[in-house]
């Protein structure tokens, strides 16, 4: 859970990362096509996160209710 | 000393008894205990004092009546700010104290009444929070975009939990949410929620949300208390975790909303400051795609104007090349054709001299020839021979001619040379003698 989530900031911002490179750098073909697939490739995970409709909820337990169960 | 007291309670008889004032002091106590102490008085505050910093005295007095409480606590009982004019509520003990015979009541909990009271009591600790430092604009921590856990502080009974988790769900999907069910009013809620700021500080940090959001509906001041009581607002300020609280409608605002990381106005505003828009990010990453293929294309494009530039000027550097051969080529040959017409000319020329020379020469040389010839009869004509044979005769003495008579001297032998024979004779006179 903590990995698929990490990676949704993660990857968006190397998304934006590229962007920038993209933005500030002489852009050289070849490496440009290289990391515009990078691009793509992230773009798409983002995508998929972007359609998980469900969010999951779970109860904290008060302090003294972990103890009875413990 | 308790026995006394009880003895002289139960004592029912109408007998004179004696007692000391300490003991009679003790008699009130004991009575003024037997009153239930769930009684609560309500009045208003008045002669407010603090002194040394821990005791509290002021005077409980009702608005119209003439009527006063002597009212008595430590610093560490109050909860909320007091000062003269509130409206309160308190409950404790009624006692005499011994050294002054003096009356008090003794506080053990207290509660302001009326809006008044409340509001009063609310810019004060306000003020004060504010005057620490805990409002400070400079120590509001950023929340992350796209956070992964979320704490969620509040009441599954109220109607601002499935407000915030309804817009969440709506913006962003597969976060996790942690909620700690707490009362949001009531006389467990500041405890229930500072426990629950405790609990998520305590999780290990695998486990902590990466924001926690603290809501409820709206209300008025009293609802609201638990947003502004101390406890809560210093829990706020103490999280390592960054906090955003959003507190009833638009135009409410609590104590916790100063504190807090982030403010929002409603439960549902929570939500979309908590998370961004799942449609806005779509819209986003299009953006980062276009422009990042905008950029490749102008790229490629630049590729192709400088391999077209390449070709272009490569063949002009070679256009140039021939011309400047052509011309080269262009300017030998017609040098070249110069010098052979120049070279054909002298030819020409010199062909002409030579037949002048040659012509010249012939002249010359016939009038040489002529020249010679003449000379030649000339020379024969002076041929020794052909001079004898004409009569003259040669004289040679010792082989030499001899061209005066005056070199011979009698005796000398000479030959004559004739032109035909020679004959050799002896000098008889010399050539004076001759003459005389």
């Amino acid at each position: 859970m903590t990995k698929k989530q990490s990676n949704f900031a993660e990857n968006f911002a190397e998304l934006e990362n590229l962007t920038q490179w993209f933005e500030t750098e002489e852009v050289d073909v070849e490496e440009g096509i290289k990391k515009f697939e990078r691009g793509l490739e992230l773009a798409s995970l983002c995508k998929a996160r972007l359609a998980e409709v469900e969010n999951k909820v779970t109860e904290l337990k008060k302090k003294y209710q972990q103890l009875i169960e413990e | 000393m308790a026995s006394h007291a009880r003895t002289v309670l139960s004592w029912s008889s109408m007998e004179p008894r004696i007692l000391t004032v300490s003991q009679y002091i003790e008699v009130l106590n004991e009575t003024l205990g037997m009153i239930p102490t769930e009684l609560i008085v309500v009045g208003e505050v008045s002669q407010f004092s603090m002194s040394q910093q821990k005791w509290i005295n002021f005077t409980l007095k009702d608005q119209d009546a003439d009527a006063k409480i002597p009212c008595f606590m430590t610093v560490y009982q109050m909860k909320m700010p007091l000062e003269d004019g509130m409206k309160i509520q308190v409950r404790g003990r009624p006692n005499i104290y011994e050294k002054f015979g003096k009356f008090s009541f003794s506080i053990s909990e207290y509660e302001l009444v009326g809006e008044g009271a409340l509001l009063k009591a609310y810019l004060m600790l306000k003020k004060k929070l504010e005057d620490e430092g805990l409002f400070d604009v400079s120590r509001k921590r950023q929340l992350p975009r796209f956070p992964e856990r979320i704490g969620l502080i509040t009441s599954e009974g109220a109607a601002a939990y499935g407000d915030f988790l309804r817009v969440l769900g709506n913006r962003f999907g597969g976060i996790e949410i942690l909620h700690a069910n707490v009362a949001v009013q009531g006389s467990t809620a500041v405890q229930d929620i500072t426990q629950a700021f405790a609990q998520f500080e305590s999780l290990p940090p695998q486990e902590k949300p990466q924001v926690l959001v603290l809501t409820r509906g709206g209300g008025s001041l009293e609802d609201l208390h638990a947003f502004n009581d101390e406890d809560v607002v210093r829990a706020i300020f103490r999280s390592s975790i960054p906090v955003i609280v959003g507190v009833g409608h638009e135009r409410d605002e609590s104590l916790c909303d100063f504190v807090a990381d982030v403010r929002a106005s409603t439960p549902s505003n929570a939500a979309e400051r908590v998370t961004p828009d799942r449609r806005e990010i779509h819209r986003e990453l299009e953006m980062h795609l276009e422009r990042m293929y905008h950029r490749v294309q102008m790229g490629v494009e630049a590729k192709n104007r400088s391999a077209e530039h390449a070709v272009l000027v490569l063949r002009q550097f070679i256009d140039r090349h021939v011309h400047m051969t052509n011309m080269a080529i262009g300017q030998f040959l017609g040098v070249s054709e110069r010098f052979l017409s120049s070279v054909n000319q002298k030819k020409v020329e010199t062909q002409k001299h030579a037949r002048y020379l040659a012509l010249q020469m012939s002249l010359r040389t016939r009038t040489i020839m002529d020249r010679l010839s003449s000379r030649t009869h000339l020379l024969e004509s002076f041929r020794v021979e052909r001079v004898l044979q004409r009569g003259f005769s040669l004289v040679r003495m010792k082989n030499k001619i001899i061209r005066a008579g005056d070199a011979l001297a009698p005796g000398d032998r000479i030959a004559i040379q004739f032109a035909h024979g020679d004959v050799s004779a002896d000098v008889v006179h010399g050539a004076q003698e001759k003459l005389l």
